[in-house]
C-alpha cells in the first residue's frame, strides 16, 4: 500500500506555476528609539517546487519576512498570497523549520513525527504507514523511541523536517535551520534536504547568512540589504544537480556573493 | 552520569532512603533503654509499636483506641480527598488561564496574593461559624490551603511553556482547544506536578487542623483526644500514621500522573 499523497505540482514539467506571491511587503516596529523599518517593499514570486535562498546579513529582516509568510505576524502593508488567497494565520500548507529546537520534549521521535496527523481523518494503518515512511526518509527508524533530549542537534532537525513534511506542505519555510550545527552535520543535512526536496517536490524558502549554503542549495538567490530590508538582487543559479561543492562555477558564484554582501 | 532509575534499582542504593529513619529509631531505642528521658514524655519504641498494633488491628483487652484505625483513616482520607479534589478543580483551570491570558492575570493576581498572605489557620474560626464542626469545615480548610500552590504553579507553568512549541502546533494545524490539551498542559507538566504535590502535602497539614476541633473521628481527632487523655504513645502513633499515609499518597499521586500522562513520566 502506498500512502496517499496530495497532488503536488511537478517541477520542471513544462509550465511552471507561480504559487506564492509576495507583494510590496513592508513591516516596521515601534521601539524606544522611534519607528524602525525592517522590511521595505519586498516583492517576489515563487514557482511550485522552487528552492529559493534568501541571503543576507543578520538583522536584515529575513527572519521577519519568513514569519510573515508563515502567518505568525501580520504584514505592515502589502500582502502574501498562496495560490491566490491571502495568508492570515499559520497553517499546515506553510510549515516552518525553526532555528532552535521546537520538538515536543515529552514525545518520542516517532510520536513527534505523528503529531500533525492526530487531528486528521485517516485510518490508523495509513497514518502508521506514513510515519514509517518519513522515519525512513530522514534515516531515524532506529531512533524512533528516543526522546528529543537524547538526540544530537542534527538528528533533532531531521525529526523537525519529518514532522512537517508528513503534512505535505506546499511551502517549506526554513529559518537558518542548520546554523547551529557543526560543519559536517550541516553538509549532511543539506544533502538530506536536497534529496527530500527532489522526492517530495515542495517549494522551499530557505533563509541563511551562509553564502556557500545558499549556493549549494538554491535555484534562485534573493540577496537582501540591511535596514531597511529590501531585495537588492535576484540571482538565478542554472547549475546542474547534484552540485559539486568545490566546483569552479560554484566558487565563482560564492566569490561574487561574498563581494556583494560586503558592499 | 547514570540515569536516576538505574541507580534506584541497584541493591545497596535501595536501602539509602531508610538510613535516616533507622538511625533515628536506633538512637531512640538507646535513649529509652538508658532511661535518659522519662516515659511520660517519650515512651519507648516497643510500647509505641504495641499501641500502633492495637490501634490498627484491635486487641482483646480493647483500650479506647483499639481497632479504630480503618474508621479514622477512612474519614481523614475522604476529607483530604474532597478538599484536594476541590482545590484541583478550581486551582488548575484558573491557574492556567491566568498564566496564559493577561486579563485573568490582571483580574486575579492581586486577590489571590492578598488571600495568600492570610495564614490558613486564621480561617478556622470563621469556618467553624459557617460550617460547624466536622466534614465541611475540614474540607473547606484543606481546599483553601491546597488551592494556592496549585494555582500559582499552574500559572507559572503555563506562562513558561516555550512559545515555539505553541507556534509549531499552530503551523501544524492545531487549534486552540486541542493545543491546550496536546501542547500547553504537557509543556507545563513539571510545574503542574510540583503544584499538585505541594497541594497534597499541605492538605494533610490542614486536615489535622480541621480535625483538632472536636470531630469524633479522623487521625487529627485521635491525636487531640490522646493529648487530653495523656496518651503520649497514641499521639506518636498518630504522627507516624500521618507521615506514612502522606508519603504513600504523594507516591501514588506521582505514579498515577505518570501512568495517565506521558509528559509527567518523561519530563520529571
Amino acid at each position: 500500500m502506498t500512502p496517499r499523497l496530495k497532488a503536488v505540482p511537478l517541477r520542471r514539467s513544462g509550465v511552471k506555476e507561480k504559487i506564492l506571491h509576495i507583494d510590496r511587503l513592508s513591516k516596521g516596529f515601534h521601539t524606544a528609539n522611534g519607528y524602525v523599518s525592517v522590511l521595505d517593499n519586498v516583492r517576489f514570486q515563487a514557482e511550485g517546487g522552487e528552492l529559493i535562498a534568501i541571503l543576507g546579513r543578520s538583522g536584515c529582516g529575513k527572519s521577519t519576512l519568513l514569519k510573515i509568510v508563515g502567518g505568525f505576524i501580520p504584514p505592515g502593508s502589502g500582502k502574501v498570497l498562496l495560490n491566490g488567497s491571502p495568508v492570515r494565520s499559520p497553517g499546515p500548507d506553510r510549515c516552518v523549520i525553526f532555528q532552535e529546537d521546537a520538538l515536543f520534549p515529552w514525545l518520542t521521535v516517532q510520536e513527534n513525527i505523528a503529531f500533525g496527523l492526530r487531528g486528521q481523518k485517516q485510518d490508523k494503518r495509513s497514518k502508521a504507514h506514513q510515519v514509517e515512511r518519513f522515519l525512513g526518509l530522514v534515516g531515524l527508524s532506529e531512533f524512533r523511541d528516543y526522546l528529543p533530549r537524547a538526540l544530537s542537534g542534527g538528528m533533532k532537525q531531521r525529526v523537525a523536517l519529518a514532522r512537517v513534511l508528513i503534512l505535505q506542505p506546499q511551502v517549506l519555510l526554513m529559518d537558518e535551520p542548520f546554523a547551529s550545527l557543526d560543519a559536517q552535520s550541516r553538509e549532511e543535512m543539506q544533502n538530506l534536504l536536497l534529496s527530500l526536496w527532489q522526492e517530495l517536490g515542495h517549494t522551499i524558502l530557505f533563509v541563511t547568512h551562509d553564502v556557500s549554503e545558499a549556493v549549494i542549495l538554491a535555484d534562485r538567490i534573493l540577496l537582501m540589504d540591511k535596514s531597511p530590508g529590501r531585495i537588492r538582487e535576484e540571482i538565478g543559479l542554472n547549475l546542474l544537480r547534484p552540485r559539486e561543492r568545490e566546483s569552479g562555477a560554484l566558487l565563482d558564484f560564492s566569490r561574487r556573493l561574498h563581494q556583494a554582501l560586503r558592499d | 552520569m547514570k540515569p536516576m532509575d538505574e541507580r534506584n534499582r541497584k541493591g545497596a542504593w535501595a536501602l539509602l532512603p531508610w538510613a535516616i529513619p533507622c538511625t533515628f529509631l536506633f538512637s531512640w531505642c538507646m535513649v529509652s533503654a538508658a532511661g535518659l528521658v522519662p516515659r511520660y514524655l517519650l515512651p519507648d519504641p516497643l510500647h509505641i509499636a504495641g499501641t500502633g498494633y492495637s490501634y490498627i488491628f484491635g486487641t482483646p483487652e480493647a483500650g479506647p483506641y483499639a481497632g479504630r484505625f480503618l474508621n479514622d483513616a477512612g474519614a481523614s482520607l475522604l476529607r483530604v480527598g474532597c478538599g484536594f479534589a476541590l482545590a484541583v478543580a478550581i486551582g488548575l483551570p484558573l491557574g492556567i488561564l491566568s498564566g496564559r491570558l493577561w486579563v485573568f492575570q490582571r483580574l486575579m493576581g492581586t486577590t489571590v496574593n492578598a488571600l495568600r498572605a492570610v495564614p490558613g489557620i486564621t480561617w478556622l474560626p470563621l469556618a467553624l461559624v459557617w460550617f460547624g464542626i466536622g466534614m465541611k469545615t475540614t474540607v473547606f480548610l484543606v481546599a483553601l490551603a491546597a488551592f494556592f500552590p496549585i494555582f500559582l504553579n499552574a500559572a507559572a507553568g503555563a506562562r513558561q511553556v516555550n512559545p515555539l512549541l505553541l507556534q509549531a502546533g499552530a503551523m501544524m494545524g492545531v487549534r486552540r482547544l486541542r493545543g491546550t490539551f496536546a501542547i500547553l498542559l504537557p509543556g507545563a507538566m513539571p510545574n503542574l506536578m510540583t503544584g499538585l504535590r505541594l497541594g497534597l502535602g499541605i492538605s494533610w497539614a490542614y486536615l489535622v487542623l480541621g480535625e483538632l476541633t472536636g470531630v469524633p473521628n479522623g487521625l487529627g481527632a485521635v491525636i487531640m483526644d490522646a493529648r487530653m487523655l495523656g496518651r503520649i504513645d497514641m499521639i506518636v502513633v498518630g504522627i507516624i500514621v500521618i507521615a506514612i499515609i502522606g508519603r504513600v499518597s504523594d507516591q501514588l499521586l506521582q505514579s498515577g500522573m505518570k501512568f495517565c500522562f506521558k509528559s509527567a513520566g518523561r519530563m520529571a
